[in-house]
């Protein structure tokens, strides 16, 4: 638990300040969802979805969205991440790089579908095409390095 | 009631991952309106417990980037020492030319004077995070209700808009930018005093929506703010038309528009604490300083 909360403000802080300078175009990658995915691996899906929850809920208190935006995506991809983590080969690193790219732009595309149901219709093209690939792309990239560390840094010691 | 806890604790999962969902969704759905107590707190709550780490860490950010600087300072030196020397004498060329413009505006301040002076009152503070998704466009300052710091004091930078205060804890406030998707403000074109309404446009920068059809609006426009709605004074420059819409059946035209100020590096801002209610002060000089 006290590994959960030192992580959930890393992210807090790398998201919100140390993330900033490396922003392309913009887009950052969703760390949050990153940690979501790193943690649903090792819990159960019940957990995972309570904690996809907690993490959502932390990331809409430091947004300026409505509370309960990132809480609704995150505990569900917690959910399915969990399930998924069951019949997805996630050692290999081109499934991590699937199941991020997928989690990652399907919950863009959740929160564009409450957006656009809580403050109206929002533009869709440049929502899609300037936010949530991009952001899916990065968060990917992102997310395949820091899952497959512990693959390369066995590799080289192997090698070693 | 044994039989529904058995039921219950039979689709545990489903269970769960509905009451997840449908607490996020009552969550949304009280803001819809207002602001519910509840959400306030969980807001403050966060708000308070990042804050003093996002200090630090902006510090220590700083820090880093301060000693990064030096030593990328001392490698460059002797070619900036070169390159100076080439500026110095553009440089004289400028001077020259502003010394003409600093007469100019010593007549225009006389000018100026004569107009009732604003007594606006500004607050300076420091940037230490940003919005925490990519959605929406907020950022958190340092100075909170402890410095007098509340909700709707309008956000500037001295080339301009910069957005609203929309959350404080006693510590940090958090600004919603004039690009976030949730933001309205109200916009006067200077050239013609057309109004409309600013707001952002998610991933598309900013937006001036419900121009009249037959209003005069073109490409490199000045928009300032109107002064109605009653949150920011009027003739605080917002930004600059680079564009403009006009869709055969709309009822209104639209324009894009380049913010006055760069959103996306601001370090310290002002927030104008006590403005005075018909301030004029802001019109054609742009922002005070304190």
């Amino acid at each position: 638990m006290n590994w959960f909360l030192l992580g959930l403000l890393c992210c807090a802080l790398a998201q919100t300040v140390l993330l900033t300078p490396f922003s392309l175009g913009g887009i950052r990658p969703d760390l949050f969802l990153l940690l979501v995915f790193l943690v649903s691996q090792r819990v159960s899906p019940e957990t995972a979805t309570v904690l996809g929850f907690v993490i959502g809920l932390c990331q809409d208190g430091l947004s300026g969205g409505p509370l309960g935006l990132r809480a609704f995506t995150h505990s569900l991809m917690g959910f399915l991440a969990s399930r998924l983590s069951h019949d997805v080969y996630t050692d290999r690193p081109l499934a991590v790089l699937w199941l991020l790219l997928g989690g990652s732009a399907g919950a863009g595309l959740i929160t564009l579908a409450l957006l656009s149901f809580f403050l109206g219709p929002p533009s869709l093209v440049p929502a899609i095409f300037f936010l949530i690939v991009p952001e899916a792309l990065y968060t990917a990239a992102i997310g395949l390095l820091i899952f497959c560390l512990p693959q390369v840094r066995a590799a080289l010691a192997r090698a070693a | 009631m044994s039989g529904l806890l058995r039921l219950l604790a039979r689709h545990k999962r489903a269970v769960i991952l509905t009451g997840a969902l449908l607490l996020s969704f009552f969550l949304m759905t009280l803001q819809v309106r207002h602001e519910a107590a509840v959400v306030t707190f969980t807001r403050q709550v966060v708000l308070f417990t990042v804050s003093p780490f996002l200090k630090v860490t902006t510090a220590f950010v700083q820090g880093a980037r301060n000693v990064w600087r030096d030593y990328v300072d001392l490698r460059r030196l002797r070619e900036e020492n070169k390159r100076l020397h080439g500026e110095v004498a553009t440089l004289q060329r400028r001077i020259d030319q502003l010394e003409e413009q600093s007469l100019e505006t010593q007549r225009l301040q006389r000018l100026l004077a004569m107009r009732q002076a604003s007594q606006a009152e500004f607050l300076t503070a420091r940037v230490v995070g940003k919005d925490a998704t990519n959605w929406f466009k907020t950022i958190l300052l340092d100075r909170g209700s402890r410095e007098g710091v509340r909700r709707n004091q309008p956000v500037l930078a001295p080339d301009g808009l910069v957005g609203r205060v929309v959350e404080v804890s006693p510590t940090s406030a958090k600004v919603q930018l004039l690009t976030d998707p949730v933001s309205a403000v109200g916009g006067l074109v200077q050239r013609t005093r057309v109004t409309g309404i600013v707001s952002g446009n998610l991933g598309a920068g900013a937006r001036m929506r419900y121009l009249p059809l037959l209003a005069d609006v073109v490409v490199g426009d000045e928009v300032v703010t109107s002064g109605m709605g009653g949150v920011f004074p009027k003739g605080i420059p917002v930004g600059r038309i680079i564009a403009v819409e006009r869709r055969s059946g709309a009822l209104f035209q639209e324009g894009s528009l380049q913010p006055a100020v760069d959103l996306g590096r601001l370090e310290e801002v002002m927030i104008l604490t006590a403005p005075q209610p018909h301030d004029a002060g802001f019109e054609a000089g742009g922002a005070r300083r304190p």
